[in-house]
């Protein structure tokens, strides 16, 4: 297994098994230094990769970090959440503007180019136009990171597997083309996105998707997700490996590297619980190859 | 016997939920969307654009003059629900219709037997009461693991309103009412799926951001004899989504049901669950669904709910998830509006 990855997303937009502990987490990570520290454990495990949904902090964070660390940053965008509360309290327009007055002069002026090239997607409400725009202005946003994949939210892409609708898709690998960057996926219906890009599914890589033994958050289920994997392992980073925390991190990560899989996303738990727990460290086990856990 | 042919479905209303409700119908089997309604004519190639292609009618006299819809997703503003289910009735249709049911128990009242009049299948939208793992609360409790069920506390936080807000989200008239009628719902629904009618209330509300009620704390007591207190606001800070936990307390045991597991302590033994402390996970649940339409909001439960109303509808009989429950919620929304208003217990017959 190559890559490590470790998940971050803005605290508020997770699950808890309880209040006490979603207030804990938020509280904890709302401060840049504890992410920032959680980094350094995830590198200690072996992640070189970090694949986020950005809010200030976290981008305040992985700016400092990847000062001092050589990682590469996945961006997960739109920030979704962000974006429909916006929606909500500004309309369309208003959370528009309030990303583009985020930007830096040089970056609205692209942006505006940009706009003024789309102005007939944007009067038609085109869902591609209308989430690219959106991804730009929020790529553009994050000064001083060193951005290497980009990933639509899952919020965005599932709705899109599910249309049948490949035009969000190409938009994302042609932005990203413009951008110098890779595009990816990150899905829980793999099957669907097969079906849906055919051949040019091979343009994303990697593909990440929940994979883990007791089949949770695999849809449509287990055997078919895992057959899709084997024809291509390489292609594909396990998600959701501890299956909502039920399974063992070393387990877990020992069942993704059976199948070949090219990486494994870590969470926040995952993260405390291997790095106090004892896993054993790239560097002792000799190579990342089959060395992590 | 049951119709397998896909279920012909008509979308009244192509806003968020509308949108969400015609991608599942898309990705579904055993469902052809030949239709959606809004006034938004200019919506047409916005919906073209996420591949909804079905055709876009401005209300629904036309999309009934041009196509047959066995069934209809209600998914417009709350004070509409009325209207256009009275539209909808004129044909035989079966009805979806997005939570809550309506803005007044009068209204709701009226929407349950223009269906039942009608003699069509009706559910209504609480989404999270189809999570497995809700499911899997609801069955322990059927079987009577808990034994008699005593009280329950329960809460149902989001951060939402923390200034003033705009849209007829936030205006009592059109939305039905603030986080009670349109967050914590959701959890009522499940209390009175759980618990059976309600028979008394005792709450009290309080205005934050908003001219509604923005945070809610009120004493149920149901037929059954449970009571509980809900502790509800869309004003608290560190959760985007909705934070819901239900605790259950019976004669021989308690059950915690949090988002993605139950924590069950047991006196003794019951029903194949060891006596003290386990854990019922949703990842130990059955895996029944095709398609994750919306992983960090509802998840599978969207094509679950889906698919408890189509094979009601091929089947002829109604969900759990009704208008009838759904009436039994807007008892409760009621209710906790008006002991609030009055200071005072409200009794419902």
């Amino acid at each position: 297994m190559s890559d490590l990855v470790l998940e971050l997303r803005p605290p508020e937009s997770q699950h808890y098994p309880s209040w006490r502990e979603r207030l804990d987490t938020v509280a904890r990570y709302s401060q840049p230094d504890e992410i920032h520290a959680l980094c350094e454990k995830a590198y200690a495990l072996g992640a070189r990769v970090i694949l986020t949904v950005f809010d200030d902090t976290i981008r305040e964070a992985l700016v400092a970090f990847q000062r001092w660390r050589d990682v590469q940053v996945w961006a997960v965008v739109p920030n979704m959440f962000a974006f429909i509360r916006d929606l909500t309290d500004l309309g369309l327009v208003g959370a528009a503007r309030a990303r583009f007055m985020r930007l830096t002069p040089p970056a609205m002026v692209r942006t505006g180019l940009r706009t003024m090239s789309a102005l007939g997607g944007i009067r038609r409400r085109d869902l591609a136009v209308g989430t690219m725009l959106v991804c730009e202005m929020e790529l553009a946003a994050l000064r001083g990171l060193r951005v290497t994949r980009l990933f639509l939210h899952p919020q965005v892409t599932e709705i899109a597997l599910a249309a049948g609708a490949p035009a969000v898709f190409m938009a994302l690998a042609a932005a990203s083309e413009r951008l110098g960057i890779d595009p990816g996926l990150m899905t829980h219906n793999p099957l669907r996105a097969a079906a849906v890009l055919g051949p040019e599914l091979r343009r994303f890589a990697p593909i990440i998707a929940p994979c883990n033994s007791k089949g949770y958050k695999m849809f449509p289920n287990r055997e078919e997700c895992e057959r899709l994997f084997r024809s291509d392992p390489a292609r594909f980073i396990a998600a959701e490996v501890t299956a909502g925390g039920t399974l063992a991190p070393e387990a877990a990560l020992a069942h993704t590297r059976a199948l070949g899989l090219s990486g494994a996303v870590l969470d926040f738990r995952m993260v405390d619980t291997t790095f106090h727990g004892g896993i054993t460290r790239p560097a002792e086990a000799g190579n990342l190859d089959g060395g992590v856990v | 016997m049951t119709d397998t042919r896909p279920l012909r479905a008509a979308v009244v209303g192509a806003g968020r939920m509308g949108m969400i409700l015609g991608h599942l119908l898309s990705v579904y089997p055993g469902t052809e969307v030949v239709g959606f309604v809004d006034r938004d004519t200019g919506l047409r190639d916005h919906l073209a654009s996420q591949g909804l292609s079905a055709p876009l009618y401005p209300n629904v006299e036309a999309l009934f003059a041009a196509a047959t819809p066995e069934a209809v997703f209600i998914c417009t503003p709350t004070h509409t629900h009325l209207t256009v289910v009275r539209e909808c009735l004129g044909r035989r249709v079966h009805l979806f219709i997005e939570k809550p049911l309506a803005t007044t128990l009068t209204d709701a009242e009226a929407i349950l037997h223009l269906a039942t009049e009608a003699r069509v299948v009706h559910a209504a939208g609480y989404v999270y009461a189809h999570l497995p793992i809700v499911q899997a609360a609801h069955d322990l409790l059927a079987r009577g693991v808990l034994g008699e069920t005593l009280h329950f506390s329960a809460h149902a936080y989001v951060s939402e309103v923390f200034g003033p807000k705009r849209g007829w989200f936030f205006q009592r008239e059109l939305s039905g009412g603030g986080v009670v009628a349109n967050m914590a719902s959701h959890l009522l629904f499940i209390l009175g799926w759980f618990f059976g009618p309600i028979r008394r209330v005792v709450a009290t509300t309080r205005s934050l951001g908003t001219a509604m009620d923005d945070s809610a704390q009120a004493l149920l007591t149901f037929s059954s004899g449970v009571t509980g207190l809900l502790d509800t606001s869309w004003s608290m800070p560190g959760a985007q989504m909705l934070d819901y936990g239900l605790t259950i307390r019976g004669r021989r045991g308690t059950l915690v049901l949090g988002r993605d597991r139950i924590l069950l302590h047991l006196l003794a033994p019951a029903d194949g669950h060891d006596a003290g402390w386990s854990e019922i996970h949703a990842s130990d649940l059955p895996a029944d669904t095709a398609f994750d339409v919306s992983p960090h909001i509802g998840g599978e439960a969207f094509y679950r709910q889906l698919d408890s109303f189509v094979q009601a509808c091929q089947s002829g009989t109604l969900p759990f998830c009704s208008l009838v429950q759904a009436c039994n919620t807007q008892r409760m929304i009621d209710a906790i509006y008006a002991s609030a208003t009055s200071g005072a217990p409200v009794e419902v017959s």
